[in-house]
Parts: structure tokens; C-alpha cells; sequence
């Protein structure tokens, strides 16, 4: 309502006249953000100022709990596959066939469909040396993009804020739901997270006087007025200042209005175009999708499919996972599609593990190593890439990966979002073509 | 400076962690002290430690009265037996997955109980730091529900991080390392001579005791031969088969014997490296963040002597630095202190069942559901947009009490069956435990509507007729000191608009105010 027009000004004053501003503690990190990076003369040349148009956007999409990539991309003509699953294999003949040895699980023929249409790519046999079997080191070392006997504070996302996003808008990574993953861990900027229907405000009932008061004692404040006062001397480069526990809470909340004013404000302008299934993954795509053509000048959207750790019983189970990623993922491409967005916009997957080769004793799969990637998107080149591990020589019963998850980042980050791989990774990693 | 000089050489510190002056004791430092050491106190509480001193305030809450607390009811070993006999014995899969949800089910509402248990227990404990410190061990020894799924086994593990709270932490580490709940979680159970598993021996050297850095990995397989053959029995309780046990020769830090698990918790807590780790821990929960390494090893010279818990609490609690401009509202609230503190301070009633699990998950801090074996990581990370927004939105509903009134617009529902805007509404407490197909769950069941904040718990008629009188009285429950009187004013700005004598509902906006603010969430 009234407040986009302030958030206009208030950006393209950013944009336009910030040197010789005075920073107060109310400035928003993002604010203060493109001071210090102005100040040091925005040498660094990795930074890229958003333009909230034309950059590329990635989702990434976590399916939590250690998804079975052997029932999701079944190698049907290997008969070791049939021997190791006795009980929960993938019928040959219900195999929706890639390239006459690999092929989909029938549930997931929305993304079969995009395969055929050279929208999505599929990397097999993604995982790292010494694999670990823990849900949380696993995604972790996932999420920070660390070596497996190595702990790293930042997330990979996060690192790719610090380097590539310096003085951006906190709304540059926005993760659907209350925790804010690891992989969005960062120096400075951590992006946003959002539940729906989330706004920070003192409540509709208030009158205008306890709004203010509630602004005020939360520091924010409409106009930033950065124009007068001091000059910026004391604020030395792009470093994070010490922030007391009230100054950061302050600056959360302002961070917090502005990124659901926001939100707020685009999802009154825009819908879907494309019938999302009635699933948690469908609803928050199609919010996604709302955000991308709404303009928020977001870089990477972060959600999540949970569910996928499959010890007992998992036919049924997993077949429904793989069937609401797929039709939430048609979906989400039918709508960007619709809404000339798709060509921005790139989809990846990762799963913290895939699952043994050999079925347990309860028709389920426990914890393994590598699994398939899928990556889609208006832009992707598709087809399979990486080899698919052999079924035959295995270590302790698990899958030796093929391809290091880190290749894929890595590809992810120089060639879609045109970001400094290497630095972000710490060294570097073989490119994929899939971009 | 005369003093410096005749201070015996080594000394130089010596002035750190020295005892807070007693003209420095007041109101505010004992408000302090509350909310450090517990969960915040009434104001006539405040007065009564303010009256008695520093040392009784803090033998008080070192030496405390009986907790009489019951424990939760029906909390009973392999409580659940039934039901997962019902799972063994389907004979299909319908029957199958009827019988998983039904155990699902049922463990869920007990692991519910257990947290809603707990949280009350810390609403009205008269031993305070008790239940502080046994939250610091959870967070410390941290066990999750999620893999545990055994509500007594947690329970129990509750008990015994109560029962040795303040005690000896060598004790307290003996017992965790036989507790059934730990050794589910960090596959200890499952360990054998021919193939020892490192998993608890690793995380017992790196987050328990010593810290990354002061082992080795050959340390590690050394040590994981020596708590082989520990077992749990259908009664959920340890046992001890000796002939799992690798009774042979290891070299452990550097000595070698044939060590049994005590005995290697024996050696780790000789070394010094122990007793920093754990002095900068209960500094950095209980103080500030960053303590300069000076302070760490005073206290850590100090723990190393025993490894009793209670004199270095006493030592912590009383220094001059614990009362330190540095210390004051310095730590953000973390989500149980946020809950428990609203409930014993202001009054506010707090929801149970699935909603509390609901509404701790979205502040980001489920009792009995740690994120991982490191804990919470607490600080700053307790607060993302997120769970700030849900902060204020939650204040709001505890204080009006709890309602499923739809905040939205009825006619532009976002695009997720969780938006009711009610965030009581929309949590999804199912999310974490259960595959997603279970998301039609995702109701409101238990989120009934709660009576709203007695407002003549806090005031008296007589304060209603005065704005000034109304703040000074709830501002003294929700932020615990004297006033700060820029924050004071302008709550009193919006009081003096409101009509006089002040209503119910016009007290209860004034207290939500208060909690809506970033004041509010630090102590």
C-alpha cells in the first residue's frame, strides 16, 4: 500500500545519492551494505548489483531425509538392480526409459515430459569421497560444501552472498519456512526467511499511535535519512560491524518489514498460471513463482520436500514423493513458462545421501551415498550426464559416486550465475555442461 | 596500586572474577541474575533478593527447596509395546501402515506431553537455576526425539541431567555415556568388540568434553573399544555384556591400559583442555559471547580441580563481569527461555499439546528436538525475520489469547493450506516426524483458544486510573529492571491516549507492546 512508493524512493535513492550519508544503527545491513561497498569504491568487481529484472534465479530444492535415487532413476537394464531389490524394485516394463539403461520412476512422468522437452537435466551418481551416513553431517557437508572430514561455518549460498551480493536488498535469498538453512550461513547477508502469511507489524487493530511507537521502539523508521549528519569516514570497507544483541534485533525487524512489505505487496498483484498439486512443495512453488514474476530482486529461493528417508515399507511411500515433486515441478514450469520467466530461472535438487543398493529386511532402503541430481529449467541443456555408478563394484554395499556434488555447484555457480566458483568453493571443480 | 604490589607473583589476573562489591548489588542485578540463572522472578521476588544480598540469592539458587513437581503421568518403559507388535504382526500393507500411524500417533502425543511437562515445570519451579542448567545440559548432551522416538528413555535422560544439574560433571558424563536415550541416538547400543562404533566415542572428545583440536582420530578408535558391550534392556534401562566388552590393551592420550569407558572419561577430564571447554561454555550460555581467554582459564583452573559445577557457578555468579555493562541484555532469549520467562513473569497462559510443540518449533527451539548433536547454536540465530516476526505475532495471541480468528483478507488466501495467519494455526508440528503424505494433518486440532492475560494479576484498580502507575507495574514483570526511561515514555505516550481507568483490553495492548519490542527479547 503506502509503503511501496517509499521503498522505491528509498531504493533508487540507494542507487543514486548515498555517498556522504550519515549511518545510523536503524540503517537496515542491507542499507549500510551498499555504503560500505560504495565507500570502498566497489572495486571488486565479482559484485553485482541487482537490477531485479534480468538475473539469473536459482531454486534450489532439498529433498530431506536421503532420497533413493535407484527407485527414481531406475537402471532397469541392469539385472543387479532386480537381485539387490527383490521386493521394492521398479518393474521393468513400468520404466519410463531415458537412454535404454537409466529411466524414471513411472510417477514421475511430468518430468519425463520435460526431459523430452530439453528442459531438465539429470547428473547421476552425485556424491563426495568418504561419505558420511548421518542425516546432519551429510547435509551439512552438503549445505557448506565442505570436504567430508572438513566443518565449515558458512553455507555455500551463503559464501555466494558474501562474495557476489555485498549491499543487496536482504530479500536476495528468500528460504520458505522458519529456519533459515545452512546452506544460506553467511558472513554478512543470510537472506530472508518467510512463512507465508508472516508480516511484522504491531497488528491490524492498532491505531496509528501504537504503530508508531511500535516502529520507533523497533527501529524503523520510513525514511532512512541518510542525507544529513556526518560523513561515512568511520565505516572502514564492507567488514560487519560488532552489533550488540538490540542493534542486530533492530535490524532484523527492519529487514523483516521491508522483505514482507514487499512479499506482501507482490502477491497482491500477481497468480499463478498453472495448477499447482495441493501439496506443501506445490503451494510454496507457486509462491515462488509469484515472487520471481512480482520482481523481487531474489537470487536464490531455497525450500524444501521432506519425508524421503525410507526404512520400512517405502514402495508406496516414495512413489507419492517422487509423484509430488514431479507434478509440482510441471507445474512450476507450465506457470514460469506462462509467464515468460522460465529462461531465468534454473531448478536443482540434492538430497543429503541416496540409499543402499540392497533393500533391508523392511522393504526399505537405509542410508547410502550417491544419488542423481535434477537440475531443470527454460535455459538448462539437457539429457544425463555423469555416469551412473556400477551396481557391481561397490564399497560396503554402497554406490561409488561419480560426480562430486561440487562439480555441480560449481557449474551452478560460473556458468548460470556468473560467480566466482572457485573462491566461493575454496578450489576449484570440474564443469559440467548442463549450462 | 599498593594493592597490586603485594599481590604474590602469577597473580596478574587476580582481579578477574573478583566478587561484586556489595554496594553494587541492587535491584537491577538481581533482576539480572533471574533471568540469567532462571527464567525471570515476580518484582516482589526481585525485592526480597535485593533485601538479602548476593551470597543468599545465590546459595538460594545453588542450594534450592524440593521441586515437588509429579512426573509426567503414564511415563512408562516400552510403553508402546503393543502397538508395535501390531506393526510386526500386520499381515498387509493397509494394516501395515495403519498400525505405523497409529505408533506414530501415540509416541508423538507422549513426546508432546514430555515437552508441555517440562515447560510447566519450568514455569513454576522453585528451583530455578536447576531446571536452567538441566535446559544447558540438554543443549549440551543434546538428544533428539526425532531418532530417540522413546518418550521415557528422554524422560528419563531429563531426570538425569536434573539430578546431576549442579553437580559433578565427571558424574554427570559417566551417566550420560549409560543413558539409553544417548547411546539410541549416537548408536552406542549397537557397538561391539569386532566393530566398536565411533560415533558416540568422536562426538564424546569433540562436543562434549575436550573440543575439536586436543585428540587425535587414533584417539578416537581407541577409545570407541571402550564403551563396547553397553546394551539396553526391555525396560529401557543399561546393561552391561561384558562379553562385547574389548577388554584389550589401548593407548588413549597418550596412556595405555585396558580401559574401560569410565576410565577414558577419567583421562579426558585430567586434561586441562576439558575443563576450559566446559568453563567457556556455561560462561558464553550464562554471561556474554567472546570472554577474553584470561577469564576462561581463571575459571577453567578452578574446574579442572574437581569438575564440581556448583563452586564455578557460584564464582561465575558472583563476579564482577557476570554484572558487567557488557553482560546486561546481552544474550538473546532463547525460545524456552522467551516462553517460560512470558509465563512466570507477566502471567500469560501458555497453550500445551501439539500447539506448544507448534509454537516452539517456529521460534526455532523444540525441547527433546535438538537439530542436531551439537545442539542449538543459540545467540543471534535465534532470530531470523522469521522467527521475529512469529515472536511479535505470538506475543499478541498469548496475550488476547490464542485465537483461529483469519488475519487475511478472506478473499486473497495465499497459496498454502498453513496460511491461516494465526501462526498458531499454520504451524506444522507434523513436518519434522512424519513423511510429507501426512500433511493433511496439518490441522489445528489443539490450538483451542486460551484464556486471555489476567490483567488483574498485574494491576489494581486503583493503577488503572493512573497511566504512569499501570506501566511502571508491568513494565517491571516484562523487562525486569528499573525503567530504561526512553523506553518507558514512550510506552507511557501510547497508556495516556488510551481512556481512563484503563480497560482490560487497553492493558493487555500496552503488554504486548512491551513484547513486541527488541528489548524484550534480550536478558
Amino acid at each position: 500500500m503506502s509503503q511501496e512508493p517509499d521503498l522505491l524512493t528509498r531504493r533508487h535513492f540507494l542507487r543514486t545519492s548515498i555517498l556522504g550519508a550519515a549511518l545510523s544503527w536503524t540503517v537496515p545491513i542491507f542499507v549500510e551494505r551498499t555504503f560500505s561497498l560504495l565507500n570502498a569504491e566497489a572495486a571488486e568487481i565479482t559484485t553485482q548489483i541487482a537490477t531485479g529484472k534480468d538475473h539469473p534465479i536459482l531454486v534450489v530444492l532439498q529433498l530431506a531425509g536421503g532420497n533413493d535415487g535407484l527407485n527414481a532413476l531406475v537402471p532397469f537394464a541392469d539385472d543387479l538392480y532386480y537381485r539387490a531389490r527383490p521386493t521394492i524394485n521398479i518393474p521393468r516394463d513400468k520404466v519410463l526409459s531415458l537412454d535404454g539403461y537409466v529411466g524414471f520412476n513411472p510417477r514421475m512422468a511430468p518430468l519425463k515430459n520435460l526431459f523430452d522437452q530439453g528442459k531438465l537435466a539429470v547428473i547421476q551418481g552425485v556424491g563426495y569421497p568418504n561419505p558420511n551416513r548421518s542425516h546432519f553431517r551429510s547435509t551439512e557437508i552438503w549445505q557448506t560444501a565442505s570436504d567430508a572430514d572438513k566443518y565449515l561455518k558458512t553455507g555455500w549460498i551463503g559464501r555466494y552472498f558474501d562474495n557476489c551480493c555485498n549491499g543487496e536488498d536482504p530479500t536476495v535469498g528468500v528460504t520458505i519456512g522458519s529456519q533459515l538453512p545452512q546452506t544460506f550461513t553467511a558472513e554478512k547477508n543470510t537472506g530472508i526467511a518467510m512463512t507465508p502469511g508472516g508480516r511484522l507489524g504491531f497488528g491490524k487493530e492498532a491505531d496509528a499511535s501504537e504503530q508508531q511507537v511500535f516502529n520507533e521502539l523497533n527501529g524503523i523508521t520510513q525514511d532512512h535519512d541518510l542525507s544529513s549528519g556526518a560523513s561515512i569516514g568511520s565505516l572502514d570497507g564492507p567488514s560487519e560491524p560488532k552489533l550488540s544483541a538490540i542493534e542486530y534485533l533492530q535490524r532484523t525487524a527492519l529487514d523483516a518489514q521491508v522483505g514482507t512489505d514487499k512479499i506482501g505487496a507482490i502477491l497482491k498483484r500477481t497468480k499463478p498460471e498453472a495448477v499447482y498439486p495441493k501439496t506443501p512443495l506445490g503451494n510454496e512453488l507457486s509462491l515462488i513463482a509469484r515472487l520471481i514474476s512480482g520482481g523481487l530482486p531474489t537470487r536464490v529461493y531455497y525450500t524444501s520436500q521432506g519425508g524421503y528417508d525410507t526404512h520400512n515399507a517405502q514402495e508406496n511411500s516414495h512413489n507419492n514423493l517422487l509423484g509430488q515433486l514431479a507434478d509440482a515441478l510441471s507445474a512450476f514450469s507450465t506457470d514460469l513458462s506462462s509467464k515468460g520467466i522460465w529462461d531465468r530461472v534454473l531448478v536443482m535438487t540434492f538430497s543429503e545421501f541416496g540409499r543402499r543398493v540392497s533393500e533391508n529386511a523392511s522393504k526399505g532402503t537405509d542410508h547410502g551415498t550417491a544419488a542423481p541430481m535434477f537440475i531443470c529449467g527454460g535455459n538448462v541443456k539437457p539429457g544425463l550426464y555423469g555416469n551412473h555408478p556400477s551396481l557391481s563394484t561397490l564399497d560396503q554395499g554402497d554406490l561409488i559416486h561419480t560426480v562430486d556434488f561440487r562439480d555441480v555447484y560449481s557449474t551452478v555457480l560460473n556458468r548460470w550465475m556468473k560467480a566466482p566458483a572457485a573462491k566461493i568453493l575454496g578450489r576449484d571443480f570440474n564443469a559440467l555442461s548442463f549450462v | 596500586m599498593k594493592l597490586e604490589q603485594t599481590k604474590p607473583a602469577g597473580s596478574r589476573n587476580s582481579s578477574m572474577l573478583s566478587q561484586l562489591p556489595k554496594e553494587k548489588w541492587t535491584y537491577d542485578t538481581a533482576a539480572h541474575l533471574a533471568a540469567r540463572a532462571g527464567f525471570g522472578e515476580s518484582p516482589s521476588r526481585l525485592e526480597q533478593w535485593t533485601q538479602q544480598g548476593m551470597e543468599a540469592t545465590i546459595q538460594q539458587l545453588l542450594h534450592p527447596d524440593n521441586d515437588t513437581t509429579p512426573p509426567p503421568n503414564s511415563m512408562v518403559p516400552d510403553q508402546f509395546a503393543e502397538l508395535r507388535e501390531q506393526v510386526r504382526d500386520a499381515t498387509s500393507p493397509d494394516q501395515k501402515k495403519e498400525a505405523r500411524r497409529a505408533l506414530r500417533q501415540a509416541t508423538n502425543q507422549q513426546l508432546y506431553h514430555l515437552i508441555n511437562w517440562w515447560t510447566r515445570r519450568m514455569l513454576t519451579t522453585p528451583a530455578p537455576l536447576v531446571e536452567k542448567m538441566t535446559l544447558f545440559w540438554h543443549g549440551h548432551f543434546a538428544t533428539s526425539a526425532l531418532k530417540v522416538r522413546s518418550p521415557y528413555k528422554l524422560w528419563q535422560q531429563n531426570e538425569t541431567f536434573r539430578h546431576d544439574a549442579l553437580g559433578n560433571f565427571g558424574t554427570l558424563t559417566k551417566a550420560i555415556s549409560r543413558d539409553p536415550a544417548m547411546m539410541v541416538y549416537l548408536d552406542l547400543q549397537t557397538s561391539r568388540s569386532e566393530h566398536p562404533n565411533e560415533n558416540f566415542a568422536r562426538e564424546l572428545m569433540e562436543l562434549f568434553t575436550l573440543g575439536e583440536g586436543n585428540y587425535s582420530e587414533h584417539d578416537i578408535k581407541e577409545s570407541a573399544r571402550a564403551f563396547t558391550g553397553y546394551r539396553i534392556d526391555r525396560f529401557e534401562e543399561f546393561r552391561f555384556v561384558s562379553n562385547q566388552f574389548d577388554g584389550g590393551a589401548k593407548t588413549f592420550l597418550q596412556q595405555t591400559g585396558n580401559w574401560n569407558g569410565d576410565q577414558i572419561i577419567d583421562i579426558i577430564l585430567k586434561q586441562p583442555a576439558a575443563a576450559k571447554f566446559i568453563s567457556n561454555k556455561l560462561w558464553n550460555f550464562f554471561a556474554y559471547e567472546d570472554p577474553d581467554s584470561q577469564l576462561i582459564d581463571k575459571l577453567a583452573e578452578l574446574f579442572l580441580q574437581n569438575y564440581e559445577i556448583r563452586p564455578l557457578l557460584e564464582t561465575i555468579f558472583s563476579s564482577e563481569e557476570f554484572y558487567s555493562q557488557r553482560a546486561r541484555n546481552a544474550i538473546v532469549k532463547s525460545p524456552v527461555q522467551y516462553v517460560v520467562e512470558s509465563g512466570r513473569t507477566l502471567g500469560v497462559n501458555l497453550p500445551g499439546g501439539r500447539t506448544l510443540f507448534a509454537v516452539y518449533q517456529r521460534l526455532g527451539q523444540v525441547p527433546f528436538y535438538p537439530p542436531n548433536v551439537k545442539g542449538w547454536e543459540g545467540g543471534k540465530s535465534w532470530i531470523n525475520t522469521a522467527t521475529l516476526t512469529f515472536r511479535y505475532q505470538l506475543a499478541r495471541q498469548l496475550v488476547l489469547g490464542i485465537r483461529l480468528v483469519n488475519e487475511q483478507p478472506a478473499k486473497e488466501p495465499l497459496p498454502s493450506p498453513t496460511a491461516q495467519s494465526s501462526p498458531l494455526a499454520q504451524a506444522s508440528p507434523a513436518a519434522q516426524t512424519t513423511p510429507m503424505t501426512q500433511t493433511a494433518s496439518l490441522t489445528t486440532q489443539n490450538a483451542v483458544r486460551l484464556p486471555a492475560l489476567q490483567v488483574d494479576q498485574l494491576v489494581t484498580a486503583e493503577d488503572r486510573k493512573d497511566p504512569e502507575a499501570t506501566i511502571r507495574k508491568i513494565y517491571a514483570r516484562a523487562f525486569q529492571t528499573t525503567p530504561d526511561p526512553q523506553l518507558f515514555d514512550r510506552i507511557l505516550d501510547v497508556a495516556k491516549l488510551k481512556p481512563l481507568p484503563l480497560a482490560d483490553d487497553a492493558i493487555r495492548d500496552l503488554v504486548a507492546l512491551m513484547m513486541m519490542t527488541p528489548n524484550y527479547q534480550v536478558c
